[in-house]
């Protein structure tokens, strides 16, 4: 074996591919089979279709709704690029502060003591409590549904951090010491990467729940744009239609962030560092 | 005489307690420059704490421990260490492990890996450059562990029992392969292990410490030259006498063990 095979296997190679396609297949096939269903009872007029429309129809929404004969114009790709900003731009900012609070209270006795108890006793409320109060401080608009992205992932960040430090090889710190490393190059160097598996865990987790508490607070913001003002508008139109694009597009786009994204991000860093961190 | 009759670190009725347990009475011990100490005790006698100590990583109870005549008060770059568990980072490669103390210090890539490529080829590790540490096997990783803590080029090495998680045959070969290594870093190197065959067969002279709580008992020069040969009856004398003073040690140890239970 030489040493470029011990270096880097390829993360496709044929066997694995082979098997990926396999998965893809088995778990569409139920959804597949599902929407066939659906719109054969659709059809056949089995099922109310003011309720359930028939998936053709669905798509025949989203395809109309996402261009320029919309009601407005391209309305979903402007709702969803509207969620999808406030969703990243609050993802970022609970990525950049839960990172700096969560090593401080792994690795401080003072920020510790001071923010252990107000995460216990502020974590568990659903994020969504929030926004009644976010809407009285800061209004309707991008800020409030920022915000609340913002506290939906900032928990999880903070955790699994916290989690991540506790699990942390002391020796790691004493080899970058001996070395000469000054505290912001041990911050950069050790600490961030030996992290990382667990931001990773941290933020698929925020995403989650920040992607579910952002279509809730568009839907109770009223806010005008983003795929849970959709849902809501389309409600009070009765365009069911709409309703389940909406839906659909919300599952989709979720799945997508949570998985593709971060599981992209996952394989081209612990997979190859190793999960477990050298003890 | 030889160079290196100029002391390097200087010990001096060193204790060490953590918390009611004292587990250094009174080391006192001088290290010579470029000399291979080796320190042999039994278990629990603190032989790694007292490499620590000299590290910078814990601090003495009592006692005065110096490099160069200055205070050891913490870690610094005149001073490598290896650990028996590697500690390698996971996220860097071979080659950027090995460059780590070079990259800290800021020397510019070109100049560091040109510098640890020595290393690299010493420690037989060419063609390994681009492994993660994940990929590698426990004979390899201390290679690393070992070329990272040379290539910095600090004045000693320190070694915690750097084969002791490594099974028999492959720190054989370490040691056999690594003979000329020691002889190329030409440093003060302190090596903390359990093996007195390991001890006699690397050092210039080994040091046994007691059993808790610990003091010097014995000090060994082995004066054969290197390569030196398994085989040579000098070195079973050797073997045999540090051994012995050891089992006595390991006996009292245990039996300290035995009652506390």
């Amino acid at each position: 074996m030489s040493a470029a095979d011990v270096a880097g296997a390829k993360p496709l190679s044929g066997e694995r591919a082979g098997a990926l396609l396999r998965n893809i297949i088995t778990r569409s096939g139920v959804i597949v089979t599902l929407l066939v269903l659906w719109e054969v009872a659709a059809r056949l007029g089995w099922i109310n279709t003011f309720l359930f429309p028939a998936p053709s129809n669905i798509a025949a929404t989203i395809w109309t709704q996402s261009g320029p004969d919309g009601s407005p114009p391209y309305a979903i790709p402007m709702h969803v690029l509207r969620s999808m900003i406030r969703l990243l731009a609050g993802i970022a900012l609970a990525v950049v502060i839960g990172t700096v609070l969560g090593v401080l209270i792994g690795m401080t006795r003072w920020a510790c003591m001071l923010f252990q108890p107000l995460i216990s006793i502020f974590m568990p409320v659903p994020t969504l409590a929030w926004t009644p109060v976010l809407l009285l401080l800061t209004g309707i608009d991008d800020r409030t549904t920022i915000i609340v992205v913002f506290i939906a992932a900032v928990f999880e960040v903070i955790y699994t951090i916290v989690a991540g430090i506790e699990m942390m090889n002391v020796k790691l710190f004493w080899v970058a010491r001996s070395m000469g490393a000054s505290r912001l190059q041990i911050f950069f160097r050790v600490i961030i990467p030996a992290i990382f598996p667990y931001l990773i865990t941290g933020m698929r987790l925020g995403t989650g729940y920040a992607w579910r508490a952002l279509i809730a607070a568009e839907m109770l913001a009223a806010s005008s744009f983003g795929l849970g003002f959709m849902i809501y508008d389309a409600s009070e139109y009765m365009s069911t239609n709409v309703i389940y694009a909406g839906i659909i597009l919300i599952a989709v786009l979720g799945y997508l962030l949570e998985n593709v994204l971060i599981g992209r991000l996952e394989a081209a860093t612990t997979e190859k560092w190793g999960i477990q961190s050298e003890r | 005489m030889n160079a290196r009759s100029k002391p390097k670190i200087v010990a001096k009725g060193i204790q060490k307690s953590f918390g009611n347990v004292l587990a250094m009475e009174d080391v006192t011990l001088s290290i010579q420059e470029r000399e291979f100490v080796a320190i042999i005790g039994p278990s629990g006698c603190g032989k790694s704490t007292f490499l620590y100590l000299i590290a910078g990583f814990e601090k003495p109870s009592g006692g005065e421990l110096t490099i160069n005549g200055n205070a050891i008060t913490g870690p610094g770059p005149d001073r490598g260490v290896v650990f028996q568990e590697f500690v390698l980072f996971p996220w860097l490669t071979v080659l950027r492990n090995i460059t780590l103390g070079l990259d800290i210090q800021g020397v510019k890539r070109e100049e560091a890996e040109a510098r640890a490529l020595k290393w690299i080829r010493l420690t037989g590790l060419s063609g390994f450059e681009n492994a993660y540490p994940s990929t590698l096997s426990g004979g390899m990783k201390q290679r690393v562990a070992i070329a990272r803590a040379l290539t910095y080029d600090p004045e000693v090495l320190l070694l915690d029992e750097p084969f002791g998680a490594l099974d028999v045959q492959t720190k054989n070969y370490m040691i056999r392969d690594l003979q000329d290594l020691w002889q190329e870093a030409n440093r003060t190197i302190v090596m903390i292990t359990h093996s007195v065959s390991e001890a006699v067969h690397m050092a210039d002279r080994v040091v046994v410490l007691s059993s808790r709580p610990s003091r010097v008992i014995a000090d060994v020069r082995i004066d054969v030259p290197h390569p030196r040969d398994r085989r040579n009856p000098t070195m079973h004398r050797y073997e045999d006498e540090i051994t012995a003073i050891l089992s006595a040690e390991v006996d009292k140890a245990m039996s300290l063990e035995r009652q506390i239970k």
